[in-house]
């Protein structure tokens, strides 16, 4: 600021029209580069893939056509559902999960925390296992969690248990425990964010109008970070629908995901019934997220 | 009034917290030590004595794939896509700072773009390319792939950051005949600077570590997170821990010259 | 490097090492390379090749750039994505090395040319089992998708395999082998003789099987016979009815708590069980050698009913043409002329040109790995570690007694569709 004004008004009076004219197309001229970005990359294949799902495919090549026995196939099996409902309940658990521990983090480090630097600080602490790779980061649980892991010959050796627990690694277990690792910054950030904005003179309010710690939380400062957990929401269920080599891995290829049907099918080639598939776990991924922001307007509220 | 209560909750959630950052980093830890791993020591538990091969290993060639180009790759096109995606959501957010056509559906459209599933994108770009009869490559199909998930994160952070921007200041120094280039460069970005930071860190990581968009788009060659999923088709070694601890290490280094400069622009600020 | 004797098997090496980093220093510097064509030297060819890590070896590359000055850029892939690149991306490779089982797919795609059999320098000596599908002329053929049935096509230009050999050859194999149980014997307990002893309730919790689901339906169907619940008239091309039998079989076996996983990777596989995570599990060879070379003991045991094979080869792309055609053909002429079939045979594989490769080990070393013959001093690995000490003998004999077993090939069914509708079903039950 301190350069700004010190330079001598050089273009004291700019033509107001001037400013007019280009204040018009700006904002069109500043927004084109995304719209071009994610009009090729994003709008052009959804397109085609929902056109290919259109298509009827033989055993080698896929031909150009209109079939919906694609779609009848996808949505007449009782599969579908069934790995739909199992790649649901994942989603929820590992929604409720890392809403959970998303906000008790953030809180503590948001209202918690006296000094900026200290939660700069601690916040980074949080940040940096995701800077690893995925493949690594997933990798690393198998070693914990084995039948002769970490955990269990600790056990084992403490004489806890007499035999190592099965169900701790190939399970469903292990698939939630590894997708809570794995994405639970992306509640931590958004949470934490808002509440860094709440005014902490509201707090101070409601607590000389005799509001108890828990009103507090409960009735201030919860509903201020409905943005945040909404955006954090949305990552979260986004990312576990989509997620295949989780649940590979981790559930030793024993449970199912949307996914992992369609790269199955992939596998083989069948890109029309892929397709398929994939324009039905959008469709449901889009309504799921409408419905998050028919709750909490993030646009106003970001 | 509520001192005693507080501390309460405040140790109560220290120790959360402690809890929640050990587990964060048990698994690492279990990466770390097995990166340690003897020359016969294999990919799980037990140790098979204590050695710093693996590191040395990571600079070596290896039986299957290629580390170091893999490794070049990754960094250039994490770097592209930082880049971009930092001038790119920059310049949308200053555009969301008016009303404009399209507006309404072009941050939907980014939404958008974070909620598609990965694989779904891959698939889509991967047929489009084909179907066009362009060549994919890590720098054409697999950089717009990757663009598709950081610029929404971009888009979003500034689009919070100038939803709270008063535009006080830049009248201030328009008032003041600063130009609009001036106010912006010396009034508006120095302002949103550690956002732009926070948004190229976004950026770099997430491109640095995408792996289902980039499954069906990379052409030739792999980039590193395809690679390490290429070699494990062959015996894998503790290479890929040491590897792990290396990305970790290399991490907490950014992070630290990330922190000093997010400091330093800031001190820079408060002084002027 | 011809029957060298054991006790210089590391000398020779390096020396060769050393020898090819002359060779690649001459080229670069005179653009003369001993033995083979200098063309290729001075117009810097560079084939792109792409394929799982199984045969997609860096020492392949650099030896193929000290022998013949082409540069050759490998990239590896897991085997679902090695198919997509095939057929999606046909721009991104020049030479496609990829299973038999799903070029029965790959090729009608168009995305790869016939090779010209008389342009093969070592055609003839190529293992009949590629050609005939029979090892020896009275061996019986193989269910599923054999070599043999995708190994030819009608013309240059066809994209119909043929039913008997043609002047135009698809692929030249690199690698393939047959798979068994792989055992811990310390942990088993009793003799393991038959595909059905995995069923045994004993191993509930520890045993898997393959999770590409055109290889895991093929070890299912292995176990069902074995198991007496069934006789297929083909495993490799089942009908809708006993896909149902066999699917159901899983689902039954995966609900009681049978498996402890299901692996993808030769990774995977390796870690199950020296993790001691499985006890007995479908296998590799090589996977069983990397799990024995942690010092942790294990077996692939020969069973009464058979093998289940695979094998892979080079393709070349559709794309090819002039120079670069005639590079993919030097280069696979190089390929079966010795040098990789010797190195492959060494790690438990088997290469397309047992004749050459022959040539390229110690007597010792073919007695051990070919012929079945207790090995007289240390067997090491291409890197030269230790992988069986003096006097063992290999696990299921000879070549002729390991590839003239096998029951079945990996194969992609012509109820693929159904198949994988129902393996998922599988996965989710």
């Amino acid at each position: 600021m301190t350069v700004a004004l010190e330079r001598p008004a050089i273009a004291a009076a700019k033509p107001a029209r001037r400013r007019f004219s280009i204040g018009v197309v700006t904002p069109y001229l500043q927004s084109a580069p995304l719209a071009l970005i994610l009009g090729a990359f994003l709008l052009l294949p959804i397109i085609m893939i929902v056109v290919v799902s259109f298509w009827d495919y033989d055993f080698a090549s896929m031909y150009p056509d209109f079939l919906t026995t694609n779609y009848s196939d996808v949505l007449g099996s009782w599969v579908t559902w069934k790995t739909y409902l199992n790649t649901i309940k994942f989603a929820v658990v590992v929604w409720a999960l890392t809403l959970f521990i998303g906000f008790w983090v953030a809180y503590f480090l948001a209202f918690h925390i006296r000094t900026t630097a200290m939660q700069m600080v601690l916040f980074l602490v949080c940040t940096v296992p995701f800077l690893t790779s995925n493949i690594i980061r997933m990798i690393s649980w198998i070693p914990v969690l084995g039948r002769n892991g970490l955990i269990n010959s600790t056990l084992v050796h403490l004489g806890l248990v007499p035999k190592p627990i099965e169900w701790l690694l190939y399970s469903e277990f292990a698939v939630v425990l590894a997708m809570v690792h794995l994405y639970t910054l992306f509640m931590v950030t958004p949470i934490f964010n808002t509440l860094m904005r709440i005014d902490r003179s509201l707090v101070e309010a409601a607590r000389d109008a005799g509001a108890s710690g828990w009103q507090v939380l409960w009735n201030v400062i919860v509903p201020l970070a409905k943005p945040g957990m909404a955006i954090g929401t949305i990552f979260v269920v986004t990312l576990v629908m989509a997620d295949f080599s989780t649940v590979q891995v981790m559930s030793g290829g024993q449970s199912a995901s949307v996914a992992l049907m369609m790269k199955n099918q992939m596998s083989l080639l069948q890109y029309p019934a892929a397709a398929a598939n994939a324009v039905v776990l959008l469709v449901l991924v889009l309504l799921m997220v409408a419905g998050i922001l028919r709750v909490v307007d993030i646009r106003r509220e970001l | 009034m509520t001192y005693e209560k507080r501390t309460l909750e405040f140790y109560a959630l220290a120790v959360f917290f402690a809890l929640f950052v050990l587990f964060l980093y048990g698994p690492l830890s279990a990466i770390l030590i097995l990166s340690f791993q003897g020359e016969t020591g294999g990919l799980t538990f037990p140790l098979n004595g204590v050695s710093l091969h693996w590191f040395a290993n990571l600079f070596e060639r290896q039986a299957v794939g290629d580390f170091g180009g893999s490794f070049k790759r990754s960094l250039v096109l994490g770097l592209m896509v930082m880049i971009v995606t930092v001038v790119v959501s920059l310049l949308a957010g200053l555009a969301f700072r008016q009303k404009f056509r399209g507006a309404t559906a072009l941050f939907y459209l980014a939404v958008a773009s974070l909620v598609v599933p990965s694989i779904i994108i891959s698939l889509g770009i991967g047929v489009v390319f084909q179907q066009v009869g362009f060549r994919p490559a890590w720098y054409t199909s697999a950089f717009g792939a990757h663009l598709t998930w950081t610029l929404p994160f971009g888009v979003l952070i500034m689009f919070a950051v100038f939803n709270r921007f008063s535009p006080a200041y830049e009248e201030a120094a328009r008032d003041l005949g600063a130009s609009s280039w001036q106010t912006f460069a010396h009034v508006v970005l120095p302002m949103i600077a550690p956002s732009l930071i926070g948004v190229s860190l976004f950026g770099f990581t997430l491109s640095y570590d995408e792996f289902a968009r980039t499954l069906m788009t990379s052409g030739t060659f792999n980039t590193l997170p395809l690679e390490i999923y290429g070699m494990t088709t062959n015996v894998t070694t503790p290479v890929l821990y040491a590897l792990g601890t290396v990305t970790t290490v290399f991490s907490f280094l950014v992070i630290l010259a990330t922190l000093g400069a997010i400091i330093y622009v800031g001190r820079r600020r408060t002084r002027a | 490097m011809t029957n060298t004797s054991k006790a210089k098997t590391g000398i020779s090496r390096r020396s060769l090492l050393k020898t090819g980093a002359a060779a690649v220093g001459l080229a670069a510097g005179s653009g003369v390379i001993t033995g083979f064509p200098t063309i290729w030297a001075q117009s810097n060819i560079t084939l792109r090749q792409f394929g799982t890590g199984v045969s997609n070896l860096n020492a392949i590359a650099d030896k193929c750039k000290a022998d013949l000055g082409i540069t050759l850029e490998m990239t590896a892939t897991d085997s679902d994505a090695a198919a997509q690149r095939a057929v999606t991306q046909p721009d991104s490779y020049d030479i496609a090395d990829i299973e038999y089982w799903i070029c029965k797919k790959v090729f009608p795609s168009g995305v790869l040319q016939p090779m010209d059999v008389s342009r093969l320098k070592y055609y003839d000596e190529l293992v009949p089992l590629f050609k005939t599908g029979k090892l020896t002329p009275d061996s019986v053929i193989a269910q599923g998708t054999a070599p043999h049935t995708v190994g030819y096509v009608e013309a240059q230009d066809s994209k119909t395999f043929a039913k008997a050999p043609t002047n135009w050859f698809t692929m030249v194999p690199t690698i393939y082998n047959a798979d068994t149980l792989g055992i811990r014997p310390d942990l088993v307990g009793r003799d393991i003789t038959t595909w059905a002893d995995i069923m045994d309730p004993a191993f509930k919790g520890k045993t898997a099987i393959l999770n590409i689901p055109s290889i895991g339906i093929m070890d299912a169907a292995m176990i069902m016979e074995a198991t007496g619940n069934i006789k297929y008239a083909d495993k490799g091309n089942m009908t809708k009815d006993e896909i149902d039998k066999t699917i159901d079989f899983l689902i039954k076996a995966k609900q009681a708590g049978q498996f402890r996983a299901f692996w993808k990777s030769f990774d995977e596989s390796v870690n199950l069980m020296a993790s001691g995570e499985v006890v007995i599990q479908s296998m590799w060879s090589p996977a069983v050698a990397a799990v024995r070379s942690k010092g942790i003991a294990c077996r692939f045991q020969p069973l009464k009913e058979g093998y289940r094979s695979w094998g892979g080869g080079l393709g070349l792309a559709a794309h090819l043409k002039g120079a670069e055609l005639d590079a993919a053909y030097e280069y696979i002429n190089w390929y079966t002329s010795g040098w990789v079939g010797g190195y492959l045979n060494r790690q438990g594989y088997y290469s397309a040109n047992m004749v050459s490769a022959k040539k390229f080990m110690s007597d010792d070393e073919w007695g051990y790995w070919i012929e079945g013959k207790p090995a007289k001093s240390e067997i090491k690995a291409p890197d030269g570690t230790v992988m069986e000490k003096a006097g063992a003998v290999r696990d299921g004999g000879s070549f002729e007694e390991r590839m003239g077993k096998v029951a079945c090939w990996n194969s992609v069914m012509d109820e693929d569709r159904y198949m994988v509708k129902r393996w998922n079903e599988f996965i989710a039950a």
